[in-house]
């Protein structure tokens, strides 16, 4: 080696040449267990996520002002949002203080609210711009403008997987996918096999939950002896070629799919519950997700996204009464089921509970054609609800408010970087440090910004 | 480790420190040593550096090593002579502006906004300046007076940077600052802003190994290491290399035994030459080109209706045909609708910029939308032709490199006056477009021109019969000529709407956007390019013409490089500079910097011929090295950046599906048209409602199920799970690099889909009628999919497990249909079901190999 290239090596530093991570992903199992950078208080993640932009008005963040000046303007200056929107439009559902915390929470989620004091709502959210896609990408990927990967992607860059043998991020989203399709879950420069897998979970059989999952020609004990042979194979092939990692790395991944292909029709298997448990969560498609999430949350998989449903269901410019009262309904019980089952398996103390959309919405009515109410609410990003439950999140809190309509985050205003450095610190990281070289630049989720929210931690 | 060899004792010359030191070392576990020199360290990481006596080097980690040799390196590392190992002259480019970019940029860059305590290190002028106290970060030859080495090591955390114990420069890269101060601290331009010019030929040891200059550059790189390159690959090695890498098809037995027994001194240049002049090679070269063009058969977003684009697809594959030099491929894509000759066909090459996404979605602002198309079009611009990552100046100045905000609306006004709307309603091509025959399907044209003929001549030979032929068959003949007729007019008038580039009469008006946010307009801006970039002519227009030609001018430092680069990446798996997306300050200096302008300055000269280029790099030693190589030569360098062996690396699944397929013999070759629907899983296009007309995924029931893959239907918010499980792009953006991973869906796929069942049963049925014995069935099965016949010890492998198959299916006929009876065709119902089973799981076997999935 000259004296240049040694210098070349140690000012690049010796990392260099391993190309910022390319090799490894060759080499070493991506999904293998790693060590965050101090003791995480959670292991996994589940993100209950109310696509299209929940009222954070009618759930968690009660506004009395507005029943005061109900029908008549706003008095203070309106914020721009997507479309026009008129008078002030009190929340139509009954607010309670719930748990020894007193925590208000509306009727929607009366079930939920068994577990207050467990609960910490941040009512003091903003995001960028009134609109779905950007929005979207900001709260899962951390930027609205420029394609990044995901939370979840990020996580298990950081932390790897707990089982082998599943996919270490699944998105469930009954009936398709949502706005943004997989950019909600990609793994943008990250290496592929972090990206999240989805799972439609209106479909029973897991063929259609899991791509080639089924051999459509071979049982498992014909497959086992291919892979026997396959090994053999290899092995032969490589002692001709040098001691190539990527020979390992690739007997690998087939034996890992071999194992999924066992293990997947198990987790996806809720029909092995207990009737109990079943009708615990209910026997409908945002139950049965929810308890398939729990049943892969116990087999390791470290992060789960469950979306309501495909398109933008929680999108409510319309009729906002019935039509928050259907969704909120279908998830306020297997929420609150999940809760309960977590806590009775020892599960909630080292889990992370994520309630949120992209946005919220307005306080005032949107108006259609010729200036009629539409009985609805627009987009929101100036302030909105999220909460979060689960290890080290200190329960029955509130952090930050609105203003007195609850248009827009006016105290300890809380941004999406400020939630997922939450969200990292939880899981065992300085979200400053989880970083990944691209394009010759070390890239974060947090991008510049974000503090970590302790007023809310344990 | 297999690396420590215990029978050696050691004696370890540490260059780190003044002094030489020798000692006994030990690893964890037990007194396993090695002779070595240590040759750098790395506190930070732990990583060590030796070189063994035979001049090999080898990275550990000091996890290796026993306590008292951890200790004993760290105060190596702490020693204040350590910096002594470092020579005098560090170079600016490759050592000392990465240093100050990665730690320093952020916030004393070119990024005026962000830039703290008002210091630039960027420039020199910045760097040397004195603040109000007469302080100065860099003093020229003095690094006691130089408060940026002071600032970078010092204790006191308020005072250190970078602030909040962020990672700074480490120990050998202070030292390489300490020096370059001490030599005055000259700055030079970042290399990939300099126009490359042809280096000189560097002396080489060995006089016998080099076919070119190209050659040259890389042994000389090998012989400063001490390495030597690997032998010439085998010959079935070569051509399956050669024919995917040039085709992305392997070689028929026929060609491996041409070119096997061929010993003309020729007998591979002409292999090459063949390869090059096939159709396959414009539809291999077509991939990558359409991962940058972000190539796709749908809109895009939550509409993600079918649109059609093929015909500009089909372009880009004759134009790779035809070797179009790269400067007029530029030129027609960028601005073939205002070159003063256009025709339909140069305007059909700016379909290149409307491959974008277009929203159907209603309520959304069309001028939004418009601008997004216009900033997408800038910044696959610059990174295709320029490798800049111009769209970090969107929001505010670049951090790294110097193009200032405004310099990202001048270049994105080029393409601001674009007559078109961003929005669209139901149809599927938006304006502008350019209507065109479906020339494109040449073999139809012709089959259709033939038919006519045939119908002529029978009309003739009727005519001229004697006896007079009857008046019925006369004119049944005259109907089925005016038939052919008819069909060739009627297919001759066929044509397709393709969306195109065309610029409004009056220009429209760009500025600036404040954050880069939409509905926050700042100054007006005029098209340009650059400022740190050769400056366009005085007296061009502000259009997109003289935007093409700039990019293609011999002054621009970067298009060449950069496009040599991506075909050296392809070729090599790895790119002389490893970003192909960023040739900025942040990428990593190329590892063969000379090679690369060699490259650059050889491509342009030879008049920018693609075919050219590529002839060059193939028929190269460095190119037909053996993959095979030392483990120790791997370990040193696992990405083959040194280029000592010939390149290995996963393949595309374009390639997978190509090689699959001719492997069967099911491959259908048919140059161009409509996208093909091939099996996929079941889940594809499982959309519900509002995700656009193209749903329920059904594969062909034609031959479009055994077609290329450069053809398969890519429809953009669900692209085919069999490209994008192996690492394919969504093709929403412009991607100029695949990642390559190796994960267990793409092990399901292999496994489980439904053409790799089919193909390897048809595989079965091609062996078992091209031969007879087991053996010879089985050889060939290795023949067909990885050119070259299995050794005793594979062949005895699969011998014995096609025998125990044979003895599984022949007792279980129900297992045995069921490997039958997977997608179509059927198989012959001649062949016995077991047997043709237990063959056809020993090919599937054999499409699974990793030899197979590997292009080495």
């Amino acid at each position: 080696m000259s004296r240049r290239d040694f210098l070349l090596r140690a000012g690049m530093g010796l990392g260099a040449l391993s190309m910022g991570g390319f090799a490894d992903a060759q080499t070493a199992s991506p999904l293998a267990a790693r060590v965050p950078h101090f003791a995480p208080k959670v292991k996994r993640v589940v993100h209950f996520f109310l696509n299209g932009g929940p009222s954070h008005l009618d759930t968690f963040d009660p506004k009395p002002m507005l029943a005061k000046h109900a029908g008549k303007p706003l008095p203070g200056e309106y914020l721009r949002t997507e479309r026009k929107t008129g008078a002030a439009f009190p929340s139509p559902f009954r607010f309670e203080k719930y748990g020894r915390s007193g925590l208000e929470i509306s009727e929607l989620f009366a079930k939920t609210a068994a577990h207050a004091d467990d609960i910490a709502v941040i009512r003091s959210m903003y995001a960028q711009v009134p609109n779905h896609e950007p929005s979207l990408m900001l709260m899962n990927c951390g930027d609205s403008v420029q394609a990044r990967p995901s939370f979840g992607a990020w996580t298990l860059y950081g932390l790897g997987s707990e089982n082998q043998n599943l996919p270490g991020f699944v998105a469930m989203c009954p009936g398709g996918m949502p706005v943004k399709d997989s950019e909600n879950w990609q793994a943008g420069f990250l290496p592929g096999a972090f990206q999240g897998t989805f799972v439609d979970p209106q479909n029973r059989e897991v063929e259609k939950l899991i791509e080639n999952i089924r051999s459509p020609h071979a049982s498992a004990e014909i497959q086992r002896r291919q892979l026997g042979l396959l090994r053999e194979l290899n092995a032969a092939h490589r002692s001709a070629r040098g001691d190539d990692p990527q020979f390992e790395a690739r007997i690998q991944s087939f034996e890992l799919a071999f194992r999924m292909q066992i293990e997947a029709s198990d987790a996806f298997d809720i029909s092995r519950e207990p009737e109990s448990i079943r009708a615990m969560y209910g026997d409908h498609v945002h139950g049965r997700q929810t308890l398939m999430a729990r049943r892969l949350l116990e087999r390791g998989v470290r992060v789960v996204q469950l979306w309501h449903g495909a398109g933008q269901p929680w999108d409510h410019h319309e009729n906002i009464d019935a039509n928050i009262r259907k969704h909120s309904g279908e998830i306020d019980g297997p929420i609150a089921a999940l809760m309960a089952d977590l806590k009775q398996r020892g599960m909630f103390e080292d889990t992370l509970i994520l309630w949120g959309g992209e946005f919220g919405r307005t306080p005032t009515v949107e108006l259609g054609d010729a200036g009629k109410s539409k009985l609805g609410r627009d987009h929101n990003h100036y302030g909105f609800s999220v909460w979060l439950a689960g290890g080290g999140v200190k329960g029955g809190t509130v952090l930050g408010a609105t203003d007195e309509f609850g248009f827009r985050a006016v105290e300890k205003r809380a941004s999406v970087h400020d939630l997922h450095a939450t969200m990292l610190h939880l899981l065992g990281f300085d979200h400053e440090r989880l970083t990944y070289r691209h394009a010759g630049r070390d890239f974060r989720l947090t991008d510049v910004s974000g503090d970590v929210m302790t007023d809310i931690l344990t | 480790m297999s690396k420590w060899n215990p029978t050696i004792n050691i004696a370890l010359a540490m260059l780190l420190g003044t002094s030489v030191q020798a000692r006994t070392w030990t690893s964890t576990d037990g007194p396993k040593t090695f002779e070595a020199e240590l040759k750098a360290y790395d506190p930070a990481t732990g990583e060590f550096t030796v070189t063994l006596p035979d001049g090999t080097a080898m990275k550990f980690n000091q996890e290796k090593l026993s306590a008292a040799d951890i200790t004993f390196l760290k105060e190596q590392g702490k020693q204040p002579g350590a910096s002594a190992a470092v020579p005098h002259a560090p170079d600016f480019a490759t050592q000392i502006r990465p240093i100050l970019s990665t730690y320093c940029f952020a916030c004393h860059g070119p990024d005026e906004a962000k830039r703290k305590a008002d210091l630039r290190l960027d420039t020199r002028a910045g760097a040397i300046a004195r603040n109000e106290d007469g302080e100065a970060a860099v003093v020229p030859g003095n690094v006691a007076s130089s408060t940026m080495l002071a600032r970078l090591t010092t204790s006191d955390k308020d005072e250190r940077m970078p602030p909040k114990a962020k990672p700074g420069p480490n120990a050998a890269e202070q030292a390489l600052l300490r020096q370059w101060i001490a030599d005055g601290a000259p700055y030079t331009e970042h290399w990939a802003f300099v126009a490359p010019r042809r280096p000189a030929n560097p002396a080489v040891k060995d006089t016998a190994w080099a076919h070119s200059d190209l050659d040259r550059h890389v042994l000389a790189s090998l012989e400063a290491r001490g390495l030597k390159p690997q032998a010439e690959a085998a010959r079935e090695a070569l051509i399956r290399r050669v024919s995917l890498d040039l085709t992305g098809i392997p070689p028929t037995l026929v060609e491996i035994d041409a070119f096997v027994a061929d010993r003309a001194a020729d007998a591979y240049e002409r292999v090459v030459d063949r390869l090059l002049a096939s159709p396959r090679y414009g539809e291999r070269l077509a991939t990558p080109w359409l991962d940058a063009a972000r190539y796709a058969d749908s809109h895009g977003f939550q509409q993600d209706d079918e649109r059609s684009m093929w015909r500009w697809r089909d372009w880009v594959i004759e134009a790779y045909n035809a070797d179009m030099p790269f400067d007029r491929f530029t030129l027609l894509q960028t601005a073939g609708d205002l070159l003063p000759d256009a025709s339909p066909e140069t305007i059909l090459a700016t379909g290149f910029h409307r491959n974008h996404r277009i929203s159907a979605e209603g309520g959304i602002d069309a001028e939004e939308f418009r601008l997004e198309s216009v900033f997408d079009r800038a910044e696959t611009t610059a990174t295709v032709w320029l490798g800049l990552t111009m769209n970090c100046a969107r929001c505010h100045d670049h951090k790294y490199d110097p193009i200032l905000q405004k310099d990202f609306y001048r270049f994105a006004a080029y393409f601001d006056s674009i007559d078109e709307s961003g929005i669209r309603s139901s149809a599927r091509s938006v304006a502008p477009v350019v209507r065109l025959p479906r020339s494109a399907n040449a073999e139809r044209t012709t089959a259709l021109a033939a038919a006519v003929t045939a119908a002529e001549n029978e009309l003739a030979t009727l005519k001229s019969a004697t006896p007079p032929t009857a008046a019925a068959m006369l004119a049944a003949a005259q109907s089925s000529l005016t038939a052919a007729k008819k069909a060739r007019d009627a297919y001759a008038r066929e044509v397709t709407e393709v969306m195109v580039l065309k610029d409004r009469a009056k220009p429209r008006e760009t500025y600036v956007l404040e954050r880069g946010q939409y509905g926050h307009r700042g100054e007006r801006v005029e098209a340009g390019t650059p400022g740190f970039l050769p400056p366009l002519p005085a007296d061009a227009p502000a259009n997109r013409l003289a935007l093409a030609r700039w990019l293609v001018d011999p002054a621009n430092p970067l298009t060449a490089r950069v496009q040599v680069n991506r075909m050296w990446e392809m070729l090599f798996g790895t790119g002389l500079v490893v970003t192909l997306e960023n040739f900025g300050g942040q990428a990593e200096p190329p590892s063969n910097a000379a090679l690369l302008d060699w490259l650059a300055v050889e491509f342009r000269e030879q008049g920018w011929s693609t075919k050219r280029l590529l002839r060059t790099i193939v028929t190269s030693a460095t190119y037909r090295q053996s993959a095979a190589a030392p483990a120790e030569l791997i370990a040193r360098d696992p990405a083959n950046r040194l280029l000592a062996r010939g390149p290995r690396f996963c393949m595309t699944p374009e390639m997978i599906r190509d090689q699959t397929l001719a492997a069967s013999g099911l491959l259908v070759e048919r140059l161009g048209g409509p996208a093909i629907r091939p099996y996929e899983p079941a889940s594809s296009w499982d959309g519900g409602e509002g995700s656009g007309n193209l749903n329920n995924y059904t594969p062909a029931t034609d031959d479009g199920l055994w077609r290329r893959g450069v053809y398969v239907i890519w429809k953009r918010t669900q692209p085919p799970p069999s490209m994008t499980t192996f690492d394919a792009p969504s093709r929403e953006f412009c991607s100029v690099r695949r990642l390559r991973t190796n994960t267990p869906l793409q092990a399901l796929a292999m496994f489980n889909d439904v053409t790799t069942s089919v193909a390897a049963r048809m595989l079965a049925v091609r062996i078992m009628g091209e031969a007879a014995t087991p053996e010879e069935r089985l050889i060939l099965a290795m023949r067909h999919v990885v050119a070259r016949r299995p050794d005793a010890n594979e062949l005895r492998i699969l011998t014995a497990g096609l025998k125990r198959r044979l003895a599984r299916y022949a007792t279980d006929p129900t297992a045995a249909k069921t490997v039958l009876a997977v997608g179509n065709p059927p198989p012959p119902p001649t062949f016995p079901p077991a047997e043709l089973a237990a063959y056809a799981q020993t090919c599937a076997l054999i499409l699974n190999l990793d030899e197979a999935l590997t292009r080495e």
